[in-house]
């Protein structure tokens, strides 16, 4: 019964605990978001040597019906795609080599010539890892359009689980 | 013989006791989801929302705002030269509320018609507020600087002829969340919504929007 009792405490306190995390306000701002325009695929680990430059393949997917700028779009004002990862996560992005665009017009003006990515494309990244396992948070800043309108520049997540050795 | 009383009295109070906070747990959670779940439902329904609907006169899909037939939301915004512009002070014109933004292509494909269509029209009591969707970030004075360059630039290349005003977050929830641009509300010589439009469309239809909202 004691044993029980105990069981039931413990219960108790992470129902709290869920219950706390239940009441946090990101999760009604989160039900609000509009699903993404491009998507991460793969890969989700990788295995490195420590301190040695490894490209690593990024593949990413992007929604039907819609196109990002590529990493040189042909007009200046348009926002190329460009991956980075973050300072102080272990990992070094030495450089990154983009799929060239695309050539694509917007059927009411076909003399301007863009440059982007649909469907599926991949971006070799030059990493350099310390030792040890490091779970990076890769950006992708991008600029989704479809044929006749544009959504805001966005950032997305990458999460990699980098094992360095 | 002496008998040893068993302790199941004060097992079965602790027992009870944690399933009573349990059950004030489960409570709480629910009336927690129920609240935050009306509280959504409220948010959305305080937002307008416009949404893409057939053509009835056939052809591309139409958008439809839920400002249609209602005052326009008021704004008052600044202009490149910092000077604040507001809606009200152009009553008794119709309006073409155009959002925009640098890094919008089909924006800057519709832009010349605007020109033109405002030039076209100003005679008769039209203009055009161009409104800039383009990130301002107050913070940090030289990024604000950049960013009020990059736009001025835009706006001295495509010559645009009328106002443009800036850092106009704000207007977002009022105006039906404006995901995508470009975006363009037409308004009448009363304040009122009679047309809107998402994406690009054509010369044409953004000339008889323009008419409907002078009341041609």
């Amino acid at each position: 019964m004691m044993i029980a009792a105990k069981s039931g405490m413990w219960i108790a306190i992470a129902l709290a605990g869920l219950l706390a995390q239940a009441q946090s306000p990101n999760l009604l701002t989160h039900s609000t978001l509009k699903p993404a325009a491009v998507e991460f695929l793969y890969p989700e680990q990788i295995n490195v040597p420590a301190g040695k430059a490894t490209t690593i393949t990024l593949h990413f997917r992007i929604a039907p019906g819609l196109h990002i700028n590529s990493h040189t779009p042909k007009v200046d004002e348009l926002i190329p795609t460009s991956l980075s990862i973050p300072e102080d996560s272990g990992v070094r992005l030495e450089g990154a080599v983009y799929p060239p665009g695309a050539e694509f017009t917007l059927p009411l003006d076909p003399r301007t010539k863009l440059s982007v990515y649909s469907g599926e494309f991949t971006i070799q990244a030059r990493i350099v890892a310390a030792a040890g396992d490091h779970l990076v948070e890769a950006r992708l800043r991008y600029q989704a359009c479809d044929n006749s309108a544009c959504m805001p520049p966005r950032t997305m997540t990458a999460a990699i689980d980098v094992l360095a050795k | 013989m002496e008998l040893r009383p068993i302790p199941v009295k004060r097992n079965t109070i602790v027992l009870g006791t944690v399933l009573f906070i349990l059950a004030v747990f489960a409570w709480a959670g629910w009336a927690n989801f129920e609240y935050r779940k009306q509280a959504h439902e409220r948010l959305l329904a305080m937002t307008p929302q416009g949404e893409m609907a057939a053509n009835p006169a056939g052809g591309a899909p139409q958008y439809v705002t839920p400002l249609q037939g209602k005052p326009a939301p008021a704004f008052t915004l600044e202009d490149l030269s910092g000077e604040k512009r507001s809606l009200a002070s152009y009553k008794g014109k119709a309006v073409l509320i155009n959002f925009w933004a640098t890094w919008c292509a089909p924006c800057k494909i519709e832009t010349p018609w605007l020109i033109e269509l405002r030039n076209q029209y100003a005679a008769q009591g039209f203009e055009v507020l161009g409104i800039s969707m383009d990130d301002i970030d107050r913070g940090d004075p030289q990024k604000l600087s950049d960013e009020k360059r990059q736009i001025a630039r835009f706006v001295q290349q495509e010559q645009m002829p009328y106002p443009v005003l800036i850092d106009a977050d704000s207007l977002s929830t009022p105006y039906g969340g404006l995901d995508s641009l470009p975006a363009s509300f037409f308004v009448d010589r009363n304040g009122i919504v009679v047309a809107a439009q998402l994406g690009l469309t054509s010369k044409a239809e953004i000339e008889a929007n323009i008419r409907k909202a002078l009341g041609n």
